[in-house]
């Protein structure tokens, strides 16, 4: 009678064991399935391969062996791997979704800096007229920042970084350029020359008793002297590219340097209402073309230009000129009449250090270790 | 009858010999073949968690070779090897399949965009041709040179296709065709705003 029990209870427990639980394998299943979910191949291939390994090892373990039966009291060694696979994966989950979540965090973060520090590049950059002293650089910029967008959107938070990085080494080689192109601007020694130059006009106007005109480009003013004396101030509108030094024929720039009225246009002789001749270019503009061309910092196919003027308005709508300085057309007649051939024009970057140019400069900088 | 029991071990040792099993090698290689070019196709890129598991399966495969290599030669059984290799053979080939044609897609995708890029631009650079020359040029003169580093834009998605970076080139040739056309918006605004204005001639300056 005990001997048929005993069978019997081997009997039902040999027969209820599988050889590896059904749940811990839908388990780890569920584990490879939030890993590829976190496109943890993508994102740490290391971590996803060490996981794909191991799972495929016991896989195929677990199909070699799904038809073993075993006695209830014999190690399972395969389901003990399993479960240490499980939580082993359990881990990873956990924490590469912690470092996903950091990775989209940063990412999310650096897009808004950079474009942050962007839109301010550009609301600085036009506030001083110097975009086209960026040449392309500025959409270089913008499409990278497109791209950090697309790669968020896209869950691809490391390209993301990457493109975001790459617009903000873009902006700080803008900041660089603008330093390299303006830095005249925040040149103690360059603005007392400046400073000397306008100076120098004022006392040839009180000298003479007669007028001057001192054009400063950085605070885009115009002021007329008699007798040493400041008579008007206007503002006026420079070249497109009017912020950098005239350099050659079609530049943009408008020209600095001492200079002289050689002819007055009134209407009907000049399409900009009226106008002031300057007798651009003068022997310092040509020596500085000379070199430009020598060290071939100006092509060979480019002229030195001329026709530089002072006028007045064609087109209303029109914010810049092609080298020129413009006034508003009453200023313009104002101005006409208080000036005769051979007035000194007097034209300088910047007339004080805290110009708009240096301060922009120096808020660039100030911001390049933000990104 | 001594001879014939003097026969015996030599009858077993022959018994043993050719009952003794051998790694199914051919499978083995075809299966690393296949998987080889599984990577080829780009499976490693566009379907990285199967193309790992599969990796996974040819070292199971492996381990499994050594464990039976190790144990005497009558015990051993080559069978769950030739089983995972014909299992990692035709999931290599199904993989290959799978990347080909997503790394398709992505490359038609990329072609696509890289497309819609080219023309977006060239209607900025037709705009840009059609602003007027002389002083009224000024003021498109920064829209010109958004619309040649456009142009020159395009050569990076170019390169990207190349490379067989089709991610990367699709969402440059998109994000180009994007700013063209906020670019072309601009010049369309410019020239009507310009346009009121008349045209001067040429001059130096």
């Amino acid at each position: 009678m005990l001997g048929w029990g005993a069978l019997a209870l081997a009997g039902s427990l040999s027969g209820c064991v599988e050889a590896v639980p059904q749940d811990v394998i839908e388990a780890v299943e569920n584990i490879d399935r939030d890993l590829m979910e976190l496109r943890a191949a993508e994102f740490s291939p290391n971590d996803y391969t060490r996981f794909a390994h191991q799972w495929m090892a016991l896989k195929s373990r677990v199909q070699a062996d799904e038809d073993l039966i075993r006695w209830p009291w014999e190690p399972n060694d395969l389901e003990i791997a399993l479960r240490q696979l499980q939580e082993e994966g359990s881990h990873t989950v956990a924490r590469l979704t912690k470092e996903r979540e950091s990775l989209r965090r940063s990412a999310e973060d650096k897009i808004a800096r950079v474009e942050d520090r962007f839109r301010m590049m550009i609301l600085q950059v036009s506030a001083i007229d110097s975009r086209l002293v960026l040449g392309q650089k500025p959409v270089e910029t913008d499409l990278l920042m497109k791209q950090a967008h697309a790669f968020y959107e896209q869950g691809r938070y490391d390209r993301s970084l990457d493109a975001s990085d790459r617009a903000a080494q873009n902006l700080a080689t803008q900041a660089a350029v603008l330093s390299s192109e303006l830095g005249r601007y925040a040149n103690r020694d360059r603005i007392s020359r400046w400073q000397e130059m306008a100076k120098d006009t004022v006392t040839w106007s009180r000298i003479h008793r007669t007028s001057a005109i001192v054009i400063s480009k950085a605070d885009r003013v115009l002021t007329l002297y008699r007798n040493g004396q400041k008579v008007l101030a206007y503002p006026v509108r420079l070249g497109f590219n009017g912020i950098r030094e005239k350099r050659y024929q079609g530049d943009g720039a408008t020209p600095e340097g001492r200079y002289r009225i050689s002819s007055k246009r009134g209407q009907g002789q000049t399409q900009f209402y009226r106008a002031l001749v300057l007798d651009y270019p003068n022997e310092d503009d040509r020596r500085r073309y000379r070199f430009g061309r020598k060290t071939g910092q100006i092509p060979t196919s480019r002229a030195i230009g001329g026709q530089i003027e002072i006028h007045g308005v064609e087109n209303e709508l029109m914010a810049q000129t092609l080298g020129c300085v413009m006034l508003d057309n009453p200023k313009m007649v104002l101005l006409y009449d208080r000036v005769d051939k051979g007035t000194p024009v007097t034209i300088v970057g910047a007339l004080h250090e805290q110009n708009s140019v240096a301060l922009t400069l120096a808020a660039l900088d100030d911001r390049r270790e933000e990104t | 009858m001594d001879k014939r029991f003097a026969m015996l071990p030599i009858i077993c040792a022959l018994l043993i010999l050719t009952a003794c099993a051998k790694p199914p090698r051919e499978q083995i290689e075809a299966a690393e073949q296949a998987i080889k070019e599984a990577q080829a196709s780009g499976a490693s890129t566009y379907v990285p968690d199967e193309y790992a598991k599969i990796e996974g399966t040819l070292a199971a495969l492996k381990k499994e070779e050594t464990d039976q290599e190790g144990k005497f030669a009558l015990f051993r059984d080559y069978g769950k090897v030739e089983q995972l290799a014909i299992n990692a053979k035709s999931e290599a080939e199904r993989l290959k399949t799978e990347a080909t044609k997503k790394k398709e897609e992505a490359k038609a995708a990329a072609l696509q965009a890289q497309q819609v890029a080219q023309e977006a631009v060239k209607t900025t650079l037709e705009l840009v041709a059609k602003a007027p020359v002389g002083k009224d040029r000024a003021a498109l003169e920064s829209i010109k040179a958004d619309a040649e580093a456009l142009k020159a834009s395009l050569n990076q998605v170019q390169m990207a296709i190349d490379t067989a970076d089709y991610p990367t080139a699709q969402t440059k040739a998109k994000a180009i065709h994007e700013k063209s056309q906020a670019v072309s918006q601009e010049i369309e605004a410019a020239l009507a705003k310009i346009g009121r204005g008349k045209p001067s001639a040429a001059k130096k300056k």
